[in-house]
């Protein structure tokens, strides 16, 4: 529980020093949402986990050159399944970000 | 002194949104915490605003009702200590470390902005460096180290940067002027000097991390082949974790890190670049060096060393450290004094993640005492040290007063390096550390 709230704040105060650019993707995808409400459930699921996975890839490959590391450093699975999860979680944000751009597109 | 970045309106609305968000959070995960804010009229004197003076303030704060809590601090700018390897080695950029004190005051809190000069525990009372008489009823020690380079026979801080002097403990201008000096003499190549002194000193781990990335710097230039390394320790070891240190002694020998045991740094010629070394037999040994780092002897500062809060007697007398219960952290003598962080005459914890784990301990403690309860929680003496062993790659360890290494998380396995361990030295820590100082972990 102690590790999760932990993490939570970690999470919070990482968030607060990028917040202007947080809240301008935020507001975007909010009207972009609102605007296309109506087109949200004809989006090809199979599409949005394709552009979860190209992202995900795209992370996981450049996330230890932007922390100043290399995959030669990851030393045992806990870099395996942080580096997983770190990927994942930047493909599921990417893919909720362009579903209300893509019901645009399927209108 | 490069300025600090103002706290702007917007940057301020949002952090109190989140801050909001985070709140209730904290209140569904803690609800005993709310519950049980005592009514006090009691008045409360923090000796430092560091992050284990600030962090106790403000878990008071949210403790306590009616209480009148006062900080004692001159201090302008706050220090993200735990950056200073980074800022020191080319990885970090000096403004990742400095922030402005004004901005991490909790609110409510009265700020004296002078230096305690003398305390008065019997009389209940400090004295600040102005000569104003501040009463308490309560008192937390929070004061950190004072780093005695007057042992040092020809050191001079101002010099560090210049001629290959470095050291990463004095300030965020030394750690900057650290890395021009490695910087420089990566280029190069020669011959390094790396010290611990015998004293306890804060971050422990800092003169490793400083060896481990000279050396990976001097690989990287490709300067290593024209280069010596080698570690003087005042002590028998390099750590005082033994599986720590036998860990570190092997990477060594692996990476052709020499190791001088019992070597204290007695004076340095700075303009001629030699170092001498002093043995416990009173031999010495003058060394010339390319590049030396320095890791100063460090004691409690005057203000404490020379009142009755200090140890009388024991190892912990001759640095003037604040006489306190190893588990409780409560002062053995006075018990309406307490103590967190770097000041503690503990066996061990001069690091940040110890306030981390001491902070909410001292506070409930203190709470405690004002409602007339014995304190009832033990301090295990936790540590940490994300260890760094290359650009890239670090070790977490975790330890006790024992020695005993306790990770946090089950699956980390304190002596395997890894990338997650240096991500979260070089992403993870700092924001960590900004919710201890903010009471929320």
């Amino acid at each position: 529980m102690y590790e999760i709230w932990l993490a939570l704040n970690i999470v919070y105060e990482i968030a607060l020093g990028l917040w202007p650019a947080l809240l301008i993707l935020l507001f975007v995808w909010l009207a972009v949402l609102v605007a296309n409400r109506k087109g949200l459930a004809s989006v090809s699921l199979t599409r949005l986990l394709a552009i979860a996975v190209v992202v995900a890839i795209a992370a996981g490959l450049a996330l230890p050159t932007l922390t100043l590391s290399s995959f030669g450093n990851f030393g045992y699975w806990v870099d395996w399944a942080n580096w997983l999860a770190m990927a994942a979680g930047a493909g599921v944000v990417a893919a909720v970000w362009v579903w209300p751009l893509m019901a645009r597109r399927s209108r | 002194m490069a300025p600090l970045p103002e706290l702007n309106r917007r940057r301020w609305l949002l952090g109190t949104a989140g801050a909001g968000a985070v709140a209730a959070l904290s209140a569904t995960a803690s609800p005993a915490a709310q519950a049980a804010r005592l009514k006090t009229q009691a008045r409360i004197v923090v000796a430092g605003s560091g992050l284990g003076g600030l962090a106790v303030a403000t878990r008071l704060t949210k403790l306590l009702d009616g209480a009148r809590i006062t900080i004692v601090d001159k201090k302008q700018e706050h220090n993200y200590q735990p950056g200073y390897t980074l800022v020191a080695t080319g990885v970090w950029p000096v403004s990742k470390v400095r922030d402005r004190n004004a901005d991490l005051q909790p609110s409510g809190v009265e700020w004296i902005q002078e230096m305690v000069a003398e305390f008065d525990p019997a009389g209940n009372a400090v004295v600040t460096s102005s000569g104003q008489r501040v009463p308490y009823d309560y008192l937390v020690v929070a004061t950190g180290t004072h780093q005695d380079w007057g042992l040092i026979e020809g050191m001079d801080v101002a010099a560090i940067g210049q001629n290959g002097l470095a050291s990463v403990y004095p300030s965020p201008e030394a750690a900057v002027a650290t890395w021009q000096a490695m910087d420089a003499f990566r280029q190069k190549g020669g011959n390094a000097v790396m010290t611990l002194p015998a004293t306890p000193i804060k971050c422990a781990g800092a003169p490793l991390k400083m060896t481990f990335m000279l050396r990976d710097r001097l690989a990287q230039a490709g300067t290593l082949d024209k280069s010596k390394v080698t570690f003087y320790s005042a002590v028998g070891n390099v750590f005082g974790i033994k599986p720590v240190n036998d860990n570190v002694v092997g990477r060594w020998k692996d990476l052709g890190i020499g190791i001088e045991y019992t070597q204290k740094l007695q004076a340095v010629d700075i303009g001629g670049r030699k170092a001498t070394f002093v043995s416990p037999e009173g031999t010495t040994t003058e060394v010339p060096y390319d590049f030396l780092h320095v890791a100063p002897p460090m004691r409690a500062p005057d203000a404490v060393k020379n009142s009755d809060l200090a140890w009388k007697e024991g190892g912990f007398a001759a640095g003037g450290w604040l006489e306190v219960d190893k588990d409780t952290l409560q002062h053995r003598r006075y018990k309406n004094v307490f103590g967190i962080g770097d000041i503690n005459g503990t066996p061990r914890g001069k690091t940040a993640a110890t306030v981390k784990k001491a902070a909410p301990l001292v506070a409930q403690h203190l709470v405690d005492v004002i409602a007339g309860r014995e304190p009832g929680q033990k301090f295990d003496g936790y540590t940490s040290c994300p260890l760094i062993v290359r650009e890239g790659a670090a070790m977490l360890i975790e330890f006790d007063y024992e020695g005993k290494l306790t990770p946090s998380l089950p699956m980390i396995e304190p002596l395997q390096e890894s990338y997650f361990a240096w991500l979260m030295k070089y992403a993870m820590l700092k924001p960590a550390y900004m919710a201890v100082l903010k009471g929320r972990v």
